[in-house]
């Protein structure tokens, strides 16, 4: 049996097959599909500090390959999340990583400090990087700003600190610097590509917000770049891969690009009992290749 | 730890699952409408009227997400036993249009059964309006109302076998039922073969009553609520209706000027159907006089009229 087990910094997972904010729910909703032990963690939906109604319908539109969305981080806000889903997620025997968007930087401090002193919690990401939230800065495309959310967070809150960042960057390399240097333990790349759906005999977007953020198989060689970027040019710092991942393949080109550990996003959508299916299938995949460690195939990619 | 004690979450549906069937036969039955015929005892066996199920190709990723089609009905094999379900579908657009390729022997990927279903029927005169491809949950309704089949009978389900105590005669069912036009109507020698109380409408008068479905409609509540003579009590009354929202919120204040207790069955676009992507919301009124996006595939896709913000 090879060791699936995977540590990004202070972040310690059993494997490292992880579902993405935003496309799992509050876990409740994937009850009937994912046996939840199985999985290396679960990224809940993003958590504001107030409550968000989120952006008018439709919300989504599927275009080839892919879903854009513009949910508009619709949640009841964190003393809700901490009172209604908390106690559930954290007994579902698999790490828990809580997902969080503020305003500003003194509300990610404020979340993030709330968010330390809970228990069961495993670990936090912060939601740099959401293009749905209209007003709000996206603090993501900015280096410093991204480093000076990062390294506040870590002062004021004492769980391993995951950064998700935005690809809708001209560098995604200068981004990842400035979260390590902030002192993440990790960074997940990436959020969704800003994008649009149009219903041009009506003359109208099809989004209700006009833009969303365009996820799916559509996505997943662009991820695979930036991955493999990052990987090569920020030595130390862990990665987890979203994007696009549909199937074990998927999987484990993220990982010879240099990831550490993947999150399962649009895939939970049309393929539900997917994320449960992969810890099995990488399993034995590593087995064939005569692997003794899921870290003996991460970042092995041969370059000329 | 302490035990918090919540309500569960409504809608969310345990017995849901994932599933590759086959296809056993697909029939044109009006103008771009076919049912898709799976065989499936399981889901046969889990699924009550007004359930959905998310449906797609295997192994594609192009149409990609699931699409939700309505219980149109549970089939019986040769021996009587429920064999698997019914869909149907009008062509419009993607997935729709590879829907129609598809032929007996292929395989479809698809999980449910999803949402909250119809409630219980406890009526003495139900009215049901169809608008369109509205249709498709209601020879389910209709064969539990009038107690030809019991459904949601696998063990273990959160909402226990169904069981509709008094059955409806077919005199007590009206089936209002409109499309464009009569080359689009489905399902209809079913509906007559049933024996109940039928009115159809087309909007270019090729069949029926020329004109809105919501005119035979509004007959029905105005004759039946009519005051009861001295000394009687009125019919308990219910209103199902699904199809285009126009249509819906046309029924729905209709329901409200007559007083009669109605639901609707919403068409939100939904990405996944089981309450993890937040995308197929509508607004539904709070206790506190506002109002909140939910939902649709959860908390629906069947709400009691009065609590949408129409
Ligand atoms: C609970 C529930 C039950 C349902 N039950 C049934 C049922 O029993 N039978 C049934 O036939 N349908 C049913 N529907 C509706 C059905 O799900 C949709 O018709 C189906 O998803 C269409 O998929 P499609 O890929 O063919 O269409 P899509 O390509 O997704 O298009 C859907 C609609 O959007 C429009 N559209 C798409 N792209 C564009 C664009 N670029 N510009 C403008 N307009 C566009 C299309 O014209 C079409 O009307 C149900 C829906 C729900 C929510
Ligand atoms: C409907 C939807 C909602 C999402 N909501 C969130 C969110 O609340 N917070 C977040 O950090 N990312 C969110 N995402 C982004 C995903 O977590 C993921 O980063 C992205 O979809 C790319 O991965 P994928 O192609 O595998 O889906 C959302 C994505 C989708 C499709
Ligand atoms: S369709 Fe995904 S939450 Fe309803």
């Amino acid at each position: 049996m090879p060791n699936l087990a995977v540590e990004l910094n202070r972040l310690h997972l059993a494997n490292p097959i992880l579902v993405a904010s935003g496309t799992f729910g509050y876990a409740r909703e994937m009850a009937a599909f994912v046996p939840f032990s199985k999985l290396g963690g679960i990224v809940p939906k993003t958590i504001t500090a107030e409550p968000r109604r989120g952006n008018p319908p439709p919300r989504t539109v599927e275009t080839a390959s892919g879903l854009l969305n513009s949910i508009g981080l619709d949640n009841d806000g964190l003393e809700t999340f901490l009172a209604k889903h908390l106690e559930y997620l954290v007994g579902l025997g698999t790490k828990v990583i809580a997902n969080i968007a503020g305003h500003d930087r003194e509300e990610f401090l404020q979340m993030s400090g709330r968010l330390g002193g809970i228990e069961g919690l495993s670990g936090i990401e912060l939601n740099i990087s959401c293009p749905n939230v209209s007003g709000g800065v996206d603090f993501g495309v900015d280096p410093a700003r991204t480093e000076a959310i990062v390294r506040g967070v870590r002062e004021v809150c004492g769980l391993p600190i995951v950064a998700k960042l935005t690809p809708n960057v001209t560098d995604i390399v200068a981004i990842a610097q400035a979260a390590q240097s902030g002192g993440a333990d990790a960074v997940t790349l990436t959020n969704t590509f800003q994008g649009m759906a149009i219903d041009w005999k009506h003359r109208k977007p099809i989004l209700g917000n006009v833009i969303g953020g365009l996820s799916g198989p559509a996505i997943k060689p662009i991820v695979l770049r930036m991955v493999y970027q990052v990987a090569r040019r920020v030595p130390g710092l862990p990665i987890i891969a979203v994007g696009g991942i549909g199937s074990l393949n998927d999987v484990m080109e993220f990982l010879v690009a240099g990831a550490s550990a993947v999150q399962i996003g649009t895939a939970n959508f049309y393929n539900p009992t997917l994320a449960g299916k992969l810890v099995d299938e990488l399993d034995a995949a590593l087995a064939s290749e005569g692997l003794a460690s899921v870290r003996e195939i991460v970042g092995t990619l041969k370059t000329p | 730890m302490s035990t918090l004690t919540l309500p569960p979450l409504p809608g969310l549906v345990p017995c849901a699952r994932q599933l590759v069937v086959p296809i056993v036969e697909q029939t044109r039955l009006a103008r771009d409408t076919y049912r898709l015929r799976l065989a499936s005892p399981e889901l046969a066996n889990a699924v009550v009227p007004g359930q959905f199920f998310m449906v797609r190709p295997p192994g594609q990723t192009d149409p990609l997400l699931g699409r939700p089609f309505a219980l149109y009905d549970v089939w019986l094999d040769a021996s009587g036993e429920p064999g698997g379900i019914d869909l149907v579908y009008l062509v419009v657009g993607k997935m729709t249009g590879v829907m129609r390729t598809w032929q007996a022997g292929e395989s479809v990927e698809i999980w449910g059964p999803l949402g909250n279903g119809f409630p219980l029927l406890t009526c003495d005169k139900l009215l049901i309006v169809a608008g369109g491809i509205g249709n498709t949950p209601f020879p389910a309704v209709l064969r539990e109302a009038l107690g030809l089949h019991r459904y949601g009978t696998e063990a273990g389900l959160d909402h226990g076998p169904r069981h509709v105590a008094r059955p409806l005669a077919p005199a007590d069912i009206t089936l209002c039922y409109g499309v464009r036009s009569a080359e689009f109507l489905a399902g209809v020698d079913h509906f007559e073969s049933l024996g109940i109380d039928l009115k159809l409408a087309t909007d270019d008068g090729s069949r029926g009553h020329k004109g809105f479905v919501t005119q035979p409609a509004e007959e029905w509540l105005k004759t039946h609520t009519a005051t009861p003579a001295a000394g009687r009590t009125g019919p308990k009354l219910a209103v199902y209706c699904c199809g285009p929202e126009p249509m819906m919120h046309a029924v729905a204040r209709l329901a409200a000027k007559y007083q009669a207790p109605c639901w609707l069955s919403l068409e939100s676009p939904m990405a996944c159907g089981f309450g993890a992507c937040f995308s197929c919301v509508t607004k539904v009124k709070q206790p506190d006089g506002d109002w909140d996006y939910r939902r649709t595939c959860v908390e629906g896709p069947i709400f009691p009229a009065e609590v949408l913000d129409l």
